[in-house]
């Protein structure tokens, strides 16, 4: 399903060149569950955002569901994400000037859905908001707009579902209720799950485990994962 | 439909309010302005036509070629024959020389006649309007008649072999103003003039031709026909020449209003400017996601395109329904003179206002927007990948490009663009260099002040891009909102100052000098001053430069035919400017007086400017003047520009004092009766019959009710005005709300207390105001400078008060919206305003 190889990615900056990767290279398959790991600065983001697409590699190559997207321009790339690919943010990033329901409704009408109301009402009643569709996300609490984010995210079918620190602005006990329902839609849509984190036990419940540090990949991933277990 | 949902969902969430109201009152503004020019113009067309009682009218001293009647009549055009002369009426042993008018039962063919049935009253109650002269035998009198025959409404006068009984008091004729006034006016029927037996061949009659088409087409096409048949005795008067002092006051109202159009476009052009920048910053996380999501860059500027489309179309109709709403207000406030069947507008106003909507759109909205599609995808996960819009300079050449071009096609006046775009650039321009300097002075001297201070003039600073932009934002408004105070406040004082309620409205000409002390008397008598006697003596103008008048210069011009009034003084009168040559006092006068005695005398003469122009007279050409028999010469030293407009007697020819006493002379000069003092000429004309009174009440307070009419119409326009300017201080304060709203939570947060978070904002927002205002002053300054030189024709003056009222005016108004905007940062709980950022 993703198969990166040896992605590097530097950036200039006035201090001269700066490396916030260095040869990563990782495979996952269909329907798998994976990590990313490390400290803050270690590169975690800016590989999820290479993985998905949302980023060029200085070097290397991203293989996903087939296409390489490192060959590809923005709207070739565009074109991958479309068919594969969904986001939950740290941030949740809901459009404030629409209600949950709308939230979820907007990607599919994108993708010119007929029913897009219908899955939109569907996953919203899965992730327990039945009864706050017509709420604005100012309205709605932390974890409410993190649930609108996840059912928006999974409503589209993407076949991998990037997700950057979900439960990070969240607390501890919000934050498991997001964790569940992400693994638990995971496992209704066997979708492809990549999330980025600072828990441990998040990335415990993960099939494997990327651990970065300083932007390189520390240790081999199945056998972090065996460790964490 | 689904760009249109996306634009429902943003207008809802309240993102695009400030683009809609900027769009819906850049449109509103224009198409009122237009519909309202539009409607007023063709309505003036025709309300100068009822000036004329027509829509042309052939003068001449002579009756006309029938074929021009008939002519007419098979060309679809309306006709109505008229004379005038003067004529005694008897009643008893009473008689006056009466001004008679002779009309055709289908006059007046444009406009109305006022009558009554009760003497001197002005109760419009009584007063009745008719589109029909007198029946055979029946006669419509002015009032003063009554006292001085002793007769009452319904007794019978003589004029001539006829017995013409009189059944209504004359209010007002359309067409008043265009006859001379020497007696009391005589409206009778054209068939009664010959059984009256009063006109005589040799007679001094003037006769009228009025004619009126339904079709403008027809009048065109008649007027070409009859042009080449008239002779040095017909003149072709059209309603452009009718009334030339109403016809200035419109035309500076309309121009007025074009400036106001202008300034409002101007205005809610930056309104949208503003508010662009504003949403588009706001969508650049949406686009993010959007693109997070899989939409092209392509799709997603289909989208905005698509958006920005609806948004014009829509905002455009909301804006056109609104100024047609708005121009029905303003119409509702100048009807009293307008005719009831006000014409109806073209398509031009919809059009214009229509094209505002999408070129603003294309100017000020498209520009900030952008950069949209190509937002990287990344920021969804890094918050510093924001993709720079375009350029502010492509921006600010693609607004100025946008406003100009609107400009331009709605006032098609280059002088009135240019003056407004440069004021408003100067502006522009000047507020960003000063602006540096004073934000950097404001900072620097903050240092010295308290914490609050210290704070808040270091942010404006810190952020002095964007308070830059704000105090263009502010200045502009600000300058373009006091240039159009100023010029509406000098153009309606003018008007006033030109139609000043105690303004001349009465000549007395013909003042034989054995007559003058009781005239002048009976004036003082009633409490009443005059504009000044002026004498008079008529002469005809026999040669020039030793050449006698040929009969083509005769044909050319009637001062060459008739006898002209000659006047002197030795002080330049009032209103009077010497245009070429000198004045007296630049004169050595010995030279004249000396010649004066000899009988082969020479004086100086000062000419009006225009007619000089018309005789072919330039400085030092000599003419010889014949008067009663006796001729002398003069050299024309000078000339003058006169002031038609403030009812004072104007000469065309005037003389150094002392050169033309000898020759036999009458006085003459213009007074102010007020209503209450009508009857006093009556008692002049019983005890002096021979004194013309030229009565111009009558017209000068129809002139006064349409300068109020107008001056209150550009009062409800400015109000409009104001509105665009409060939205663009709105636009740019709400531009650096969310960067100010979020420290104000996070110094919350900290526990700043409320009166130093309001504070902060007081000052920065004041602070800004005052520097804006203190730019806007000099930019309106000289654009008003611009305005009055060039298009109004209005002295330059200099306008202190600008100096006072832009910076305070600024302060509290810009203070007072920022501290307003920013009271959510202190009610507000600061989590519950960090979120909603």
């Amino acid at each position: 399903m993703i198969d990166v190889k040896d992605v590097s990615k530097q950036v200039t900056t006035t201090e001269g060149n700066l490396r916030i990767l260095d040869g990563i290279s990782l495979s996952v398959d269909d329907g798998a569950t994976v990590a990313i790991v490390g400290p803050s600065g270690s590169g975690k983001s800016t590989l999820l955002g290479i993985v998905a697409g949302l980023d060029v590699p200085t070097s290397g190559t991203v293989i996903l569901n087939g296409a390489n997207i490192t060959l590809m321009d923005e709207e070739g790339r565009a074109a991958v994400r479309a068919d594969n690919v969904g986001f939950v943010f740290q941030s949740f990033h809901l459009l404030p000037g629409l209600t949950a329901l709308e939230n979820v409704v907007l990607p599919l009408e994108l993708n010119g859905d007929a029913s897009a109301l219908e899955t939109a009402k569907d996953y919203l009643s899965r992730v327990g908001l039945a009864h706050r569709m017509t709420h604005y996300p100012r309205q709605l609490s932390g974890g409410e707009q993190q649930r609108v984010a996840v059912a928006r995210a999974f409503a589209c079918k993407p076949r991998i579902l990037f997700a950057d620190e979900p439960t990070g602005n969240l607390d501890t006990g919000t934050g498991k209720i997001i964790n569940d329902l992400l693994f638990e839609l995971n496992r209704q849509e066997g979708t492809t799950l990549v999330l980025v984190t600072h828990e441990m036990g998040l990335a415990a419940r993960c099939s494997s485990i990327i651990q970065l540090q300083a932007g390189r990949q520390i240790e081999d991933s199945v056998a972090v994962s065996e460790k964490v277990k | 439909m689904f760009s249109l949902r996306m634009l429902f969902r943003s207008w809802r969430g309240g993102e695009l309010s400030l683009i809609l109201w900027a769009l819906v009152l850049a449109v509103a503004v224009v198409t009122s302005v237009s519909l309202l020019a539009e409607r007023i113009e063709r309505a003036l067309t025709q309300e100068s036509s009822s000036f004329l009682a027509a829509d042309l009218v052939v003068r001449s001293s002579k009756e006309a070629d029938p074929e021009w009647l008939d002519e007419a009549n098979k060309r679809d055009i309306h006709t109505a024959r008229l004379m005038s002369f003067a004529s005694i009426v008897f009643y008893g042993d009473d008689l006056h020389l009466a001004s008679i008018k002779a009309v055709e039962p289908s006059y007046p063919l444009r406009g109305s006649i006022k009558r009554s049935l009760i003497p001197f009253s002005r109760d419009p109650n009584v007063i009745e309007s008719v589109n029909f002269g007198p029946a055979e035998g029946e006669v419509w009198v002015d009032a003063r008649l009554l006292p001085l025959l002793n007769v009452n409404l319904g007794d019978s006068i003589d004029l001539g072999d006829q017995s013409l009984k009189i059944s209504h008091i004359l209010v007002e004729e359309p067409d008043g103003s265009s006859y001379s006034f020497i007696g009391a006016r005589v409206l009778m029927n054209y068939a009664d003039v010959a059984a009256a037996g009063v006109v005589q061949p040799g007679s001094r009659i003037t006769y009228r031709y009025l004619m009126a088409a339904n079709n403008a087409g027809d009048m065109v096409d008649y007027r070409a026909w009859l042009e080449p048949q008239l002779d040095v005795h017909d003149r072709l008067i059209t309603p452009d020449q009718a009334q030339e002092s109403i016809a200035d006051t419109m035309n500076e109202g309309r121009r007025f209003l074009l400036l106001a159009g202008s300034i409002g476009v101007v205005l809610a052009g930056i309104a949208l400017a503003l508010a662009s920048h504003h949403f588009a910053s706001g969508q650049t996380k949406q686009v993010a996601l959007l693109k997070s999501w899989g939409i092209s860059a392509t799709s997603v500027r289909r989208l905005y395109l698509q958006q920005s489309l609806w948004l014009g179309f829509l905002g455009s109709a909301a804006g056109l329904m609104v100024g047609f709403l708005f121009h029905h207000l303003l119409l509702l406030i100048v009807q009293e003179w307008l005719p009831i069947s006000l014409p109806l507008a073209g398509l031009r106003p919809w059009i214009t206002g229509m094209a505002t909507g999408l070129i603003c759109l294309a100017g000020f909205t498209l520009p900030a927007l952008w950069h949209l599609p190509s937002q990287s995808p990344l920021a969804v996960l890094r918050q510093d990948v924001v993709s720079p819009p375009i350029s502010s300079a492509a921006r600010v050449v693609l607004g100025v490009l946008a406003v100009a071009g609107l400009l331009l096609w709605y006032s098609n006046n280059v002088t009135v663009s240019v003056a407004i775009l440069a004021g408003f650039g100067l502006t522009a321009l000047a507020s960003v260099a000063a602006g540096l300097v004073l934000l950097n002075l404001g900072m620097q001297y903050g240092r010295r002040l308290g914490s609050v201070w210290r704070l808040a003039l270091a942010n404006l600073w810190r952020r002095r891009n964007q308070s830059l932009i704000q105090m263009v934002g502010f200045s502009g408004a600000i300058a373009l909102l006091m240039i159009m105070v100023v010029v509406r406040t000098s153009l309606i004082d003018q008007w006033r100052f030109q139609l000043a309620e105690d303004a001349p409205n009465h000549f007395l000409v013909n003042v034989a000098p054995y007559e003058l002390d009781g005239v002048r008397d009976m004036v003082i008598d009633n409490n009443l001053e005059t504009a000044g006697w002026y004498a008079m003596v008529r002469g005809r103008m026999v040669e020039i430069n030793g050449q006698p008048i040929t009969e083509t210069q005769k044909d050319s011009h009637e001062s060459f035919r008739r006898e002209l009034n000659l006047s002197w003084t030795t002080d330049l009168p009032e209103g009077n400017k010497v245009e070429q040559g000198v004045w007296w006092d630049q004169l050595d006068l010995t030279k004249f007086e000396s010649t004066a005695k000899t009988g082969n005398s020479l004086a100086p003469v000062s000419l009006e400017e225009q007619l000089a122009g018309e005789l072919g007279l330039s400085l030092g050409d000599r003419m010889t003047f014949s008067v009663g028999g006796l001729t002398f010469d003069a050299e024309m030293v000078g000339t003058r520009s006169l002031n038609w407009d403030n009812m004072t007697p104007n000469f065309y020819f005037l003389f150094p004092e002392g050169l033309l006493e000898e020759y036999p002379r009458t006085s003459m000069t213009s007074l102010y009766i007020p209503p209450e003092k009508k009857l006093l000429v009556n008692d002049i004309l019983r005890s002096y019959p021979t004194v013309q009174v030229i009565e111009l009440d009558k017209i000068i307070d129809r002139i006064r009710t349409i300068v109020s009419q107008v001056t209150r119409g550009l009062e409800v326009m400015t109000l409009l005005i104001l509105a665009c300017g409060v939205l663009v201080m709105f636009a740019a304060v709400s531009l650096s709300m969310s960067e100010r709203l979020q420290e104000s939570a996070i110094l919350r947060t900290l526990g700043s207390s409320k009166r130093l978070i309001l504070g902060i904002q007081a000052i920065e927002f004041g602070g800004l105001g005052l520097m804006a205002g203190l730019l806007a002053s000099a930019g309106a300054e000289l654009s008003v400078a611009v305005l009055q030189r060039f298009i109004f024709d209005l002295p330059v003056t200099l306008h202190l008060w600008l100096w006072l009222v832009g910076p305070v005016g600024g302060l509290i108004l810009v203070g007072f919206l920022g501290v307003v905007y920013s009271r959510k940062a202190v009610v507000q709980p600061p989590l519950e305003v960090l979120r909603s950022l």
